[in-house]
């Protein structure tokens, strides 16, 4: 027989899974789709490599863009649905996987900015 | 209005919720913290895919120039001279370029000693700023022959991203190719004997690159090369690109994504000993305003590591512009250059 504080705790479990579900997916799907972009491009390179560079850098160009693109309107897409089913909870007083959520798309907002955030800070060495 | 009210079926977890740390805030609080969270997640993603987007624009600038055209030909030095294309080695490119036969003081003319000339960044192989045709001519008089050619992307040979030597190195193994197996312009003259490369500015850094891989080039002649690049795309990127110095490293990521070259794997410094016991001559103007001398210092403390090396170098005193060393020095250039390479790569044993 399970004692109330299992179950509290299984429960937790659940939320947190839940919140992380949701607050994650946006930056999964950025990732997958910014990889498989850039995977296409170097395949995109090695298959117009013969057509000579204007037309490589065209389409190289094209797919990377348009995997950029892509990546963009997913995450955003992401964000919108996330952040609805936050209210969802919210409005539903399911407080734990809300707050989860938050802090997931919160963390997700920080590691997209990350690699701007390196390139200011990490030090540069121009000469002079 | 109040979100407090635990779901039904949820009033046995709700005490130890309370007590979690990441316990939400509701009503107004929880509508204000989705906003905020809303807002930072516009405002990185905007920054983010912008910073994305400005980096393969600077990054399709920086990979190509239309190129300078060819201006002057051997033939107004009064020299012999025949085109040639020869493929790049790895991509098969058509390099073109020429080859001049020496010219011994008897008036035969010689392939015996070659010396493969390689211009600097967009330039060409006549490269009027460095006086490349002058001194090619130079080295012909002196009974070197002469292979000159357009690195890829510039000159009339194929277009091609600009790498700063990450890609242009395959062009000089390409001559290196040409000359040993390739459809040589004087069949008469046989093969060279012995192949040196004389270098200017990015062209010396490429020399450099290439040598450490092929110990067929015997003697190197490195004027103005740069230790490594990403310094100078450091400071010259934010320049060309009128942006801050953060959007640098975006580019040179997005130049990998996009053409497949590595700008921070262009280091001569890391590679340059193991041309050793090869000699090297390092030159390089006093006063450089672009490539600044240390660049040099570097490349002879890294040349002279090795075992064996044979390392001479020369700051060229009164140069106070990139890669102008031979329009400063003028004769006294061609003859530390000529002992060199006389040195290095023995006498002409005998042009037909």
């Amino acid at each position: 027989m399970q004692t109330a504080p299992f179950k509290a705790t299984r429960a937790l479990r659940g939320d947190v899974r839940r919140g992380l579900l949701v607050g994650l997916t946006p930056l999964v799907r950025l990732v997958i789709i910014a990889g498989v972009a850039l995977l296409l491009t170097a395949l995109a390179r090695a298959l117009t490599a013969s057509l000579g560079f204007f037309t490589q850098q065209e389409v190289s160009v094209l797919v990377l863009g348009a995997g950029l693109l892509l990546a963009a309107v997913m995450f955003g897409a992401g964000c919108v649905g996330a952040l609805r089913q936050v209210g969802g909870w919210q409005r539903a007083g399911d407080a734990s996987p809300a707050a989860v959520a938050l802090w997931s798309l919160g963390a997700t907002a920080l590691l997209v900015l990350l690699p701007v955030l390196l390139a200011w800070l990490l030090p540069q060495h121009p000469a002079p | 209005m109040s979100t407090h009210a635990s779901p039904p079926g949820r009033s046995a977890v709700a005490a130890p919720d309370e007590c979690l740390p990441l316990a939400a805030p509701v009503g107004a609080t929880a509508r204000w913290m989705r906003r905020f969270v809303a807002v930072l997640l516009i405002a990185c993603g905007v920054v983010s895919f912008a910073y994305a987007g400005l980096s393969v624009y600077i990054a399709t600038r920086l990979a190509y120039e239309t190129p300078k055209p060819i201006i002057g030909t051997p033939a107004a030095e009064g020299l012999d001279y025949h085109d040639i294309t020869f493929p790049s080695r790895a991509d098969h490119l058509r390099i073109s370029g020429w080859f001049i036969p020496g010219h011994l003081p008897s008036g035969r003319l010689t392939a015996n000693r070659t010396i493969i000339m390689v211009h600097g960044s967009r330039q060409n192989r006549t490269d009027p700023a460095a006086g490349l045709l002058a001194l090619s001519a130079e080295f012909a008089r002196h009974g070197f022959a002469v292979l000159a050619f357009d690195m890829r992307g510039m000159g009339v040979s194929p277009p091609a991203p600009f790498s700063l030597g990450y890609f242009e190195q395959r062009d000089v193994l390409g001559a290196v190719d040409f000359l040993r197996s390739g459809p040589l312009p004087y069949p008469e003259l046989g093969r060279p004997r012995a192949i040196g490369g004389w270098g200017i500015s990015m062209g010396a850094a490429t020399l450099l690159l290439a040598a450490a891989r092929e110990p067929a080039i015997q003697a190197v002649v490195s004027d103005s090369a740069y230790a490594a690049i990403s310094p100078i795309l450091e400071r010259e990127v934010p320049k060309s690109a009128s942006l801050p110095p953060l959007f640098t490293p975006g580019a040179l990521l997005a130049a990998r994504a996009l053409y497949g070259m590595d700008y921070y794997a262009v280091r001569p410094v890391d590679v340059v000993a193991s041309i050793a016991p090869r000699p090297i001559f390092f030159l390089h103007g006093d006063g450089d305003d672009y490539m600044p001398p240390p660049n040099m210092g570097l490349l002879v403390d890294a040349a002279r590591s090795a075992p064996n090396a044979q390392v001479q170098s020369w700051l060229c005193p009164g140069v106070k512009h990139h890669a102008q060393c031979f329009h400063v020095e003028g004769t006294a250039y061609v003859t530390r250059l000529v002992t060199f390479f006389t040195a290095a790569l023995g006498p002409d044993a005998g042009g037909a």
